[in-house]
């Protein structure tokens, strides 16, 4: 097989209008909504903690991360359960919020061109590149580091 | 450091435990021969992985003290305090340099110098007195000789030529004795199986302990073919040589082993006739694997997984009314139930880790202070959660330091007393229901209230006038600050510490009360929780949101109007409960502001750092028992929840830290 064809997969996702795309190996699953327990004291993008069939994980609004407006929470709003490595190499789980959980699109490097400079993301959304379908632009995500726990600690103490 | 280097460290710390019990045991019976062959034993196998594994100068280090132990193996030298300290000093030494990161500092020649050259003076000494005079002269009682064979087989892939430290291990043993060793290759080169015959007086013990460090690496089996040398015997010798490659075959050999069992007379033939039969079958197994916390971790989440499932699965099965399916699902709980204890249990780890460190520290410290102390231990068998036990080793220390440094006498206090020369200091461990129990007790002079008193009305703790319970005073020895040793030792009486203690304590949700007798001693009992996730409390609701208040704290409960609970325009930030001013924490305020209030509230009144504080919450809704999950690093700054539990309905609860919280909310006043 030669390197061109071969292809990864990744889970596609909106935020408002934008397509984001972030590779499966990080998705543990997706899951609905249901109840959320807010912990007090803790910055806003931090929901509070899901109970996921027996294990407790904290759940985080994917968009207010972002610098974006709070995830406005409909019948289609999703919940990526998401397998990170933190900096000591822990593994960490997370439940990140999203508006809508598309589907599972597998690409080719071929595929995905090089980011732009987003002016307003170069700094909160780490995009390392774009998949550009006549006009329909699908941004790739490294969720890994918009997740890092050594970020989330840090706005923590800010806040 | 590689692999191999770490997995040594970490056996070698578990020798050095063993080494200080082995040498403690020595010390109470200098002339047993079971902790002198153990404490020997112990120290062959340390240097053999040191050296194995570039830790030269441990290796030096153990040898040196080895020969001293092995002229008392021989007879030729007395147990005494010196030889028994100055080992247990310089394997504290080698402890320490085994706690580094960096295997070229362990390996720090200069290091061990000081202990090498002390070990090397003590040899001198004994030699200049005339101790080791008849070196020569009485025979030495050694092993009894005999044949064993080997079967060692490897189960990663190395090669004849390799530098895998089991072929060093192979050339070590060969040196040990009469030995011949059979190769067996893969076609492709890799070693499949090595036979090994040789002929010693190294007992089969000594035998297994050479492949300590590389039991996962290589499966070994011990067969003691037959006492005596083998390869005396011409029949086995042509056996061998007739082989060309093909594996020993046990049966063949039976005929000439069961030969030279009849004719063979050993002088002292201590094991039994059917033994080299009985032998044939023995494998090297250990009643003990090391398991990495992180997969036990694991085992735990996806079985609390599978519990969850199994009651949703309980709940279809009773709507079902499906006799197959309820059959399955009843048999199901009851292996799911079984299997939560026995995976509980995994994580438990017996008190007794903790008494070898005790007893030298009572060892050091009455010789240090010139008094007499023997350390009693009971129960010891006890099982505690390993991270309860290592959290409270520095605690219990502590403890111990104290009954030792203030409360037993010295032998002429003791005496003109009427009282035994020797005090001593008891640990006891027990369980009850949910709670592992410790107890620790001295037969000293006990805590004097009226000094304790005095001191607390002195620095202002309590009011001068103030009517307390033996109970209450007793309980000021753990307020912060307050130190009844007239006389700062460097022992203890730094006046920090006890408070530590009890904080430690509590922060591990259990509790610790005093009781003394002047005269007769002080009797300490610390209550933990059986495991750190297990714990019980009071459910509350505050604002729809639920709070667990860890029971241990808790003291009373009041239901007062809410509209009391309102101190916003006044002086007084107090609320009178029970006919006393509390400072009261509001959850409610503090955390769900701005939402109408109910009409009544629950306070909650807690003791925390040793003042009675209040907690306001909406309701009380019930004591609960439950399993408590860690919100993880990322709320690691919302430290006043410890944890979280899951609720009958799915829902979650927060489980908050009383001590913390009052911290967090001092701190939020003062800004």
């Amino acid at each position: 097989m030669s390197k061109h064809y071969e292809s990864h997969a990744y889970l596609t996702f909106s935020l408002g209008e934008e397509k984001f795309a972030i590779s499966v190996e990080n998705v543990q699953e997706v899951v609905e909504l249901e109840q959320v327990t807010k912990v007090p004291n803790a910055p806003d993008y931090m929901l509070g903690i899901i109970n996921l069939r027996g294990r407790v994980l904290p759940l985080l609004d994917t968009r207010m991360k972002l610098g974006l407006q709070r995830t406005e929470i409909t019948k289609k709003s999703r919940i990526m359960i998401l397998d990170l490595t933190t900096e000591e190499d822990k593994s960490l789980q997370v439940g990140a919020l999203v508006d809508i959980a598309k589907e599972v699109i597998e690409l080719t490097a071929d595929d995905i061109q090089e980011a732009p400079d987003f002016e307003n993301y170069k700094t909160h959304a780490p995009i390392t590149g774009v998949v550009n379908n006549r006009g329909d632009i699908t941004m790739i995500m490294d969720i890994a580091r918009i997740f890092s726990t050594a970020d989330i600690v840090q706005l923590n103490t800010l806040n | 450091m590689d692999i191999n280097q770490k997995r040594f460290i970490e056996d070698a710390l578990d020798l050095l435990n063993e080494l200080d019990e082995g040498l403690l045991q020595l010390e109470a019976n200098p002339h047993a021969s079971a902790p002198l062959e153990q404490v020997f034993r112990t120290m062959h196998t340390i240097k053999g992985g040191a050296n194995m594994f570039g830790f030269e100068n441990i290796g030096s280090l153990a040898h040196q003290l080895e020969t001293l132990y092995d002229y008392v193996r021989q007879g030729k030298m007395q147990v005494s305090d010196g030889l028994i300290s100055i080992t247990l000093h310089a394997f504290d030494k080698v402890r320490d340099l085994l706690k580094e990161k960096d295997a070229t500092r362990i390996n720090n020649s200069d290091a061990l110098k000081e202990h090498l050259q002390v070990a090397m003076e003590f040899l001198k000494a004994a030699e200049a007195t005339g101790d080791l005079a008849d070196l020569s002269g009485t025979t030495v009682s050694k092993d009894e000789l005999a044949t064993f064979f080997l079967r060692v087989s490897p189960s990663v892939a190395l090669t004849e030529d390799g530098n895998h430290p089991l072929i060093f291990i192979l050339q070590d043993i060969a040196i040990l004795g009469n030995c011949r060793v059979l190769v067996h290759k893969h076609p492709s080169g890799e070693v499949a199986l090595w036979e090994v015959i040789i002929a010693t007086t190294t007992s089969q013990a000594e035998l297994e302990s050479y492949f300590m460090f590389v039991e996962n690496e290589c499966a070994v089996e011990y067969i003691r073919l037959a006492p005596g040398d083998l390869f005396e015997d011409a029949a086995f010798t042509e056996y061998l040589d007739a082989l060309q490659g093909q594996p020993v075959a046990l049966e063949q050999l039976q005929p000439i082993l069961d030969r030279r069992q009849t004719t063979y007379t050993a002088p002292l033939e201590e094991e039994g006739e059917g033994d080299a039969a009985a032998g044939r079958k023995r494998v090297a197994s250990d009643s003990f694997i090391k398991v990495s916390k992180r997969k036990v971790d694991d085992l735990l989440n996806w079985i609390s997984e599978l519990i969850i499932l199994q009651a949703q699965l309980s709940n279809t099965a009773l709507s079902l009314q499906h006799p197959a399916l309820t059959n399955v699902t009843e048999q199901l709980e009851m292996i799911t139930g079984r299997l939560r204890d026995t995976s509980l249990e995994i994580g438990l780890v017996p008190v007794e880790t903790l008494v070898t460190k005790f007893k030298r520290l009572v060892r050091d410290l009455s010789r240090q202070l010139g008094k007499k102390v023997n350390f009693l231990s009971e129960g010891a068998e006890t099982e505690m959660d390993k991270d309860v036990i290592e959290l409270m080793a520095d605690p219990m220390i502590h403890i111990i330091r104290n009954a030792i440094d203030h409360g037993i006498e010295t032998p002429e206090v003791r005496k003109a007393a009427g009282k035994s020369e020797h005090g001593a200091v008891k640990l006891k461990a027990f369980n009850s229901s949910a709670y592992v129990n410790i107890v620790i007790s001295d037969d000293g002079k006990g805590i004097c209230k009226e000094n304790v008193l005095k001191k607390a009305q002195e620095k202002g703790l309590v009011a001068a006038d103030a009517n307390l319970t033996d109970d209450e005073i007793y309980d000021l020895i753990f307020h912060p600050g307050l130190s009844t040793a007239s006389q700062i030792s460097d022992v203890s009486g730094r006046g920090v510490g006890m408070d530590v203690v009890k904080q430690k304590i509590v922060e591990l949700r259990g509790s610790v009360s005093v009781k003394s007798q002047p005269g007769h001693g002080t009797v300490i009992h610390i209550k933990l929780p059986l495991s750190r996730s297990i714990i019980e409390g009071l459910l509350v609701n505050v604002a729809e949101t639920r709070y667990v208040v860890p029971m241990n704290v808790v003291e009373r409960i009041d239901r007062i109007p809410y509209a009391e609970l309102c101190r916003d325009n006044k002086v007084n930030k107090t609320v009178v409960v029970n006919e006393e001013p509390l400072f009261v924490l509001s959850l409610r305020e503090q955390f769900h502001a701005g939402l109408p209030p109910p009409r009544t509230t629950d306070i909650i009144s807690v003791q925390v750092n040793g003042a009675r504080k209040g907690i306001a919450v909406d309701k009380i809704e019930g004591k609960m028992q439950t399993v408590m999950k860690p919100l993880g690093d990322v709320y690691k700054h919302q430290d006043f929840i410890s944890g979280s539990t899951i609720l009958g309905n799915g829902n979650l609860a927060l489980v908050l830290d009383p001590a913390r919280l009052f911290s967090m909310s001092v701190n939020t006043i003062t800004v």
